[in-house]
């Protein structure tokens, strides 16, 4: 009796494992369904009214180390001028960069207003990339929908983010345009750039 | 209260409203692709008059502090959201004509079809246009203009101008702007009457609108830019170059491509 049931229970273990082991990959999230947990999130914390300023700014920040790739983007918005910085300088710069995006955003994250999004599809990036677009459409309570495309990027098994494409606008290419003309204004320093993230951050 | 009410929108959505504004477009893109694939990511900025641009986009800044953004207030202050969007509807129906016309030039003749059905809908059912029955009933406004058209033909951006007053443009869309102006037949019974007050009345009007939906992001944008000028020319740039591939996603930038020296004139007239 006994062994037959120790044999039963290894057996249900046995295919329970192989269960989980082909559930596994299947459950591998498509760039779809992670931008749409990325949203779920973001919208949680934003519309969770018990959360002081300072939770939402750390808040926010945990999702964008998440969601986001960020040295890359900080490496992409720099352009040109990473590769003529110093290690020290870039290291500074990234870390900078990413201080200037959770303030920035985190100033808006108050005036959340009731929006809600709806993933209207993914498509391959129309480049050399193998990135894929996601489409949502941000519902606004006042206002035409604004469409947002969400270029994912797989690197191993993790998906992460590395633009956001408001109306064809790309916030990472306004950033770096931004930032290349503070440097250019600046006889082409990278320290000067450097020099205005570190002010802002008073 | 109402300032509350009326406050925008999360992050990406603010930057979008204020670039539509900016291009002179309120309305939202549409979704239709194109074959072309412009690689505007990737292309240096064509600014060559830039210390005139920043002496004037101070002068306009300084002008929207004391004229436009207090008159955009009290407009909001005075007449309630349902009158504003009365407004605006009334004047996005007198654009119809120019946005038919470009249509045609561009050979969208779907987009045309649809143009043309809202204006004969909306200036019927909707009371001379200050209602917008036909978005309702599936016919979505989208905006053209001839500087769109030129680019459409592959006519480049050329050089970044900020204009006085008119804000943020270039080379070929502020001739485009000319063009527009005489195409509209609002315009031309003005002049033919000798009523050329009207144009101004209703370039006033649409300012105030459109400055009056644009307060809380222009100034969001302001407040988190460190060069204001360089967000306001690569967000109208942009916004530009995504109408003219009719909102399709721009190219990523590339590393590689961005260590490149800045790309010459040519070559962002070509590609785009």
């Amino acid at each position: 009796m006994l062994p037959r049931r120790v044999l039963l229970l290894l057996a249900g273990a046995f295919f329970l494992a192989l269960g989980f082991s082909q559930a596994a990959p299947a459950a591998a999230e498509t760039p779809e369904q992670f931008v749409g947990v990325l949203g779920e999130e973001a919208i949680r914390v934003l519309g969770d009214a018990k959360l002081t300023p300072e939770q939402r700014t750390e808040e926010f920040r945990r999702l964008l180390d998440k969601g986001f790739n960020m040295p890359l983007i900080g490496q992409l918005v720099l352009g040109r001028h990473w590769r003529t910085a110093t290690e020290a300088q870039r290291s500074e710069y990234l870390k900078l960069f990413e201080d200037f995006i959770v303030q920035t955003y985190s100033v808006r994250l108050g005036q959340y207003n009731g929006e809600t999004f709806r993933i209207a599809g993914g498509r391959a990036a129309p480049d050399n990339t193998g990135d894929t677009l996601v489409t949502t459409e941000i519902v606004r309570p006042n206002g035409p929908p604004v469409r947002v495309d969400w270029r994912v990027r797989k690197n191993g098994e993790t998906l992460k983010v590395v633009d956001v494409i408001a109306e064809g606008i790309s916030m990472l290419i306004t950033q770096r345009d931004e930032f290349a003309a503070v440097i250019q204004n600046s006889g082409g320093k990278v320290d000067a750039l450097i020099d205005r993230l570190r002010r802002r951050q008073l | 209260m109402e300032r509350s009410i009326q406050r925008p929108r999360p992050l990406l959505a603010a930057l979008s409203v204020v670039a539509g504004l900016l291009g002179g477009c309120a309305s939202t893109s549409s979704t239709q692709a194109t074959g072309s694939n412009a690689t505007a990511s990737n292309e240096a900025i064509s600014d060559p008059l830039e210390g005139m641009n920043r002496f004037i986009f101070s002068v306009n800044l300084a002008g929207d502090k004391l004229v436009l953004r207090p008159a955009a207030e009290l407009y909001r202050f005075a007449v309630p959201r349902v009158g504003r969007d009365m407004v605006r509807n009334f004047l996005d129906n007198l654009e119809t004509p120019v946005i038919l016309a470009n249509d045609l030039f561009q050979g969208e003749f779907e987009r045309a079809v649809t143009t043309s059905s809202r204006f004969v809908i909306n200036t019927t059912l909707g009371f001379a246009g200050v209602a917008d029955p036909a978005t309702n009933m599936g016919f979505v406004r989208h905006e053209e203009d001839f500087g769109q058209t030129l680019g459409s033909y592959g006519v480049g951006p050329g050089p970044y101008l900020m204009l006085p007053i008119f804000g943020p443009s270039n080379l070929r869309d502020a001739g485009g702007k000319v063009v527009d102006h005489f195409l509209d037949p609002v315009n031309q019974y003005a002049h033919n009457t000798d009523r050329d007050y009207l144009t101004l009345v209703r370039s006033g009007m649409s300012a105030v609108d459109s400055r009056e939906r644009a307060i809380e992001t222009l100034d969001d944008i302001e407040r988190s830019s460190i060069d204001f000028y360089a967000t306001i020319r690569s967000l109208y740039l942009q916004r530009r170059a995504a109408d003219i591939r009719n909102g399709e996603a721009p190219a990523f930038p590339d590393i590689d491509m961005t260590d490149e020296p800045p790309k010459s004139a040519t070559t962002a007239m070509k590609s785009e």
